[in-house]
């Protein structure tokens, strides 16, 4: 019984430290905002979610090589993610917020 | 450039950090409503954070320094254009970690002062993961974190750069588990989430092939995390049928286009010529002098070249290079609390 007992804890030691499983994803799908593939043409495009405008739903912004950065906003919807078309986004100073380069 | 939305001064207002391709951290502030124009992220003694190479804006040129290399460290070529803020170390500061997109290695800059006034350290300090530095395979594009097992503590997900422009191996994307605590992060392993591309996709796209940025939510709203994929797919479409006539046609159009080719190398041949004659420090002049010399002669090869490709193209489509963003939904079983 000792031994039985012993074991059991040495498999849920070992348990805890395994590495969790990978996980397994579908074939990747292109999303769209509004009627355009989102980022499409961009200069290495950089997504990221957030809710931009407060409605508890995660927007996507697109960032890039330039340094710009673009908002699509999730819209509500039962089915699928969908997205309406990007906008720009502008700093304060009224001008393009521009995370200059080079 | 990766934004992060992240509240970067604890002033409880959501700022924007990024690396940039100049070599630097970059924030832009927010005030609640909008974001400033952002500024480069500097050290507490006011210096530049860089790896090596940088963009000098003084002297608009690209720029080294080993100035943060560790003792030891005999590295000169690395370029940060990553960055997130992380409380590597629980003391309620953001510390920042850093990405090599010349390699697969990653980088910390302790925050020494406080949440509201960071003050960072002058080392580039290695990120370890299962006690060895970190090196992404392809690369580093870009940095994320979020807790993938929801066990209260950050993982990092790692996403590569792969070959962005031929036929080599694209990215991959990557998930560090952190198993440490919250005040000593800790990071395994990696699980490759998604593994690096091949290439030669014939027909459509079907995935981003190289400078994968990806990011982790809940896309779908069924409590596990989905990715989200920006890259550049690279693929042939289907070669259609041609008659006899049209593959006469693209055989005449590429020897224009060839030819053209040829006449750009000569040009560009003979203006490296130029401008590497005189010394270093006037060869950006230079070359601006050489340049606009040299328009019309460039104008009027591009002439020729240019409805020729668009020709071909039309009749029998080329290889393919264009970014979307993708998302790759999550079909195993939610996560469980630890």
């Amino acid at each position: 019984m000792r031994t039985t007992s012993s074991l059991l804890l040495l498999g849920a030691a070992l348990a805890a430290q395994a590495p969790p499983p990978s996980p397994t994803f579908g074939e990747p799908v292109r999303l769209k905002a509004g009627d355009k593939f989102l980022g499409e043409n961009r200069w290495f495009p950089s997504p990221v979610f957030q809710d931009m405008n407060g409605d508890g739903r995660a927007d996507v912004v697109v960032g890039d090589l330039a340094g710009h950065l673009t908002i699509a906003l999730r819209e509500a919807s039962d089915g699928p993610p969908a997205y309406a078309a990007e906008t720009k986004q502008m700093a304060l100073d009224g001008k393009l917020l521009d995370f200059h380069n080079w | 450039m990766s934004p992060q939305f992240v509240d970067f001064d604890a002033d409880g207002k959501l700022d924007i950090v990024a690396g940039t391709f100049d070599g630097s951290p970059h924030l832009a502030r927010g005030d609640g409503v909008g974001w400033n124009q952002p500024e480069q992220i500097l050290d507490a003694t006011g210096k530049r954070i860089v790896l090596n190479a940088f963009w000098n804006f003084d002297t608009k040129k690209w720029d080294s320094s080993t100035d943060g290399n560790v003792e030891g460290e005999k590295g000169e070529e690395g370029h940060f254009t990553s960055a997130v803020a992380f409380d590597w170390d629980g003391d309620g500061d953001l510390d920042l970690l850093l990405g090599d997109h010349r390699s697969g290695h990653i980088y910390r800059r302790d925050n020494e002062g406080t949440a509201s006034k960071p003050a960072f350290g002058r080392k580039n300090l290695p990120v370890l993961a299962s006690g060895k530095p970190i090196d992404v395979r392809g690369t580093v594009a870009t940095l994320r974190l979020f807790d993938w097992n929801r066990d209260g503590l950050a993982d990092l997900l790692v996403s590569g750069m792969g070959d962005a422009y031929q036929n080599d191996e694209g990215g991959g994307i990557y998930l560090f588990v952190n198993t440490g605590t919250k005040t000593d992060t800790r990071f395994a392993a990696p699980i490759e989430f998604v593994a690096p591309s091949k290439k030669g996709t014939v027909g459509e796209p079907t995935r981003p092939d190289s400078g994968l940025y990806a990011d982790a939510g809940d896309i779908d709203g069924d409590g596990d995390f989905d990715l989200i994929v920006g890259g550049y797919s690279h693929w042939t479409p289907t070669p259609p049928k041609l008659t006899d006539e049209q593959k006469a046609r693209v055989a005449e159009l590429t020897k224009v286009i060839d030819e053209a080719d040829n006449k750009l190398d000569a040009l560009n041949d003979e203006m490296n010529k130029l401008v590497n004659a005189v010394p270093e420090a006037e060869r950006a002049k230079k070359f601006t002098e050489i340049y606009a010399s040299k328009k019309d002669v460039r104008a009027a090869i591009m002439k020729e070249r240019t409805p020729a490709l668009e020709e071909r193209e039309k009749i029998a489509p080329g290889p393919k290079r264009i970014s979307y963003v993708w998302l790759y939904e999550n079909k195993s079983a939610p996560a469980k609390s630890n």
